[in-house]
């Protein structure tokens, strides 16, 4: 999704922040205090998350702070449920998302068997597609309401 | 009043306590397979989990499998109901369809399972929230009695998940609220064995992440303070360091 967001805006992103943490700049702004936070609220000493949360306040401001501690917590809710219930990945996200998981590394992780990997052809449909998935992805859910 | 967040150091939205309180209503109620009493309890040993000694041997440990010694259990819920709440808790990424036959062996079917993770994940989301804002955690809800219900949906199915799921388009009229625009990403249908479990994820995403008509949309924040890059960077980051493949 981050990689589709950037790709929306036009934005050139690092994606393997995602993976390396803070050793690499994303480009996005505020990201260091973003993954510093994220990576100390899964533990539990309440000094260090202070201290980072009083770094997202800096540099962001307290109502990104806020939203950002929502998404820390709303993961720590999404990553279970994938893992307790054995759910493989989408098919058609399995097969745009084919290359940035093998440069990602990972699919090493335990549950990445659970989904089996795309077929050639897929995955060539999947690299014409990807220009136009943004928009796809519109389409698909815009009767939704929240 | 619950999650009054009046006295915060830091402005929170209306919509997280009242989705935060419509959570706590929902867990305290007698669900499908356990009674109100079971599900309060379920939240207990999520927090306990947090400081037993035996889940920090077993995520230490090379292989989940093992004896590491009694759990650190405050609750009368039988042993394997407790370990099953533990294991979400504190070693979520090492669960596999094996775990969960033994879990099924033990007498504890897919249903009642599905229902267990549906409320230890909200619990764990909202005591999260209250850790990362340095709040402290919520009292306990308060159980109502009542007969569980025994409700399977009749759209259940295998879709390649180790627990059936109800797919959109076998979502019955009572289901039918799940999925308003006729599709859902795996996740989102990861738990309709028990349709209230998928609720209460839709009713936390809501106000954690994104209105569901927003999540698809890449570029929309729904008027967050962060960017839609900034969310899905620290959602990736939350993924990647809880070894998530999802």
């Amino acid at each position: 999704m981050l990689s589709l967001s950037a790709r929306s805006h036009g934005d050139t992103v690092d994606i393997n922040g995602v993976v390396a943490g803070d050793e690499v700049a994303t480009g996005i702004p505020g990201d260091r205090a973003l993954l510093a936070f994220a990576e100390v609220c899964l533990g539990d000493d309440a000094e260090s998350i202070a201290g980072a949360r009083g770094q997202v306040m800096e540099e962001l401001g307290e109502a990104a702070m806020v939203d950002a501690a929502c998404i820390v917590a709303n993961f720590q809710r999404m990553v279970r449920i994938a893992d307790g219930t054995g759910i493989p990945l989408d098919p058609q996200m399995a097969a745009v998302t084919a290359g940035l998981r093998k440069d990602l590394g990972i699919n090493g992780y335990s549950a990445a068997s659970l989904t089996p990997e795309p077929g050639w052809a897929a995955r060539l449909l999947a690299r014409l597609m990807k220009p136009f998935l943004p928009a796809m992805m519109r389409r698909r859910t815009a009767p939704q309401k929240g | 009043m619950s999650f009054d967040y009046t006295g915060s150091a830091y402005a929170i939205r209306d919509d997280i306590p009242d989705a935060h309180r419509e959570i706590w209503r929902n867990i305290g109620q007698p669900g499908n397979w356990w009674r109100g009493e079971d599900r309060v309890a379920f939240v207990e040993e999520s927090r306990n989990a947090r400081s037993c000694r035996a889940c920090e041997k077993r995520a230490a440990a090379l292989s989940p499998e093992g004896d590491f010694g009694p759990h650190h259990t405050t609750t009368n819920l039988p042993e394997l109901v407790v370990d099953i709440v533990h294991r979400l808790t504190t070693d979520p990424a090492r669960l596999s369809r094996t775990w969960l036959d033994k879990v099924n062996a033990g007498g504890i079917t897919d249903e009642a399972y599905v229902e267990i993770l549906g409320v230890v994940v909200a619990a764990i989301s909202i005591d999260a929230l209250h850790r990362a804002l340095g709040l402290p955690l919520e009292p306990l809800p308060a159980p109502v009695a009542g007969e569980r219900s025994g409700y399977r949906p009749p759209g259940a199915a295998d879709s390649g998940a180790w627990v059936h799921t109800v797919q959109p388009e076998n979502a019955s009229e009572a289901e039918a609220d799940l999925y308003p625009g006729g599709r859902a990403g795996n996740v989102i249908s990861a738990m309709s064995l028990v349709p209230d479990a998928v609720r209460m994820l839709k009713t936390l995403s809501r106000s954690h992440y994104l209105p569901m008509r927003c999540i698809m949309t890449p570029g929309d924040n729904a008027g967050r303070a962060i960017s839609r890059n900034q969310i899905e960077l620290v959602a990736g980051r939350i993924s990647s360091l809880s070894d998530c493949f999802y």
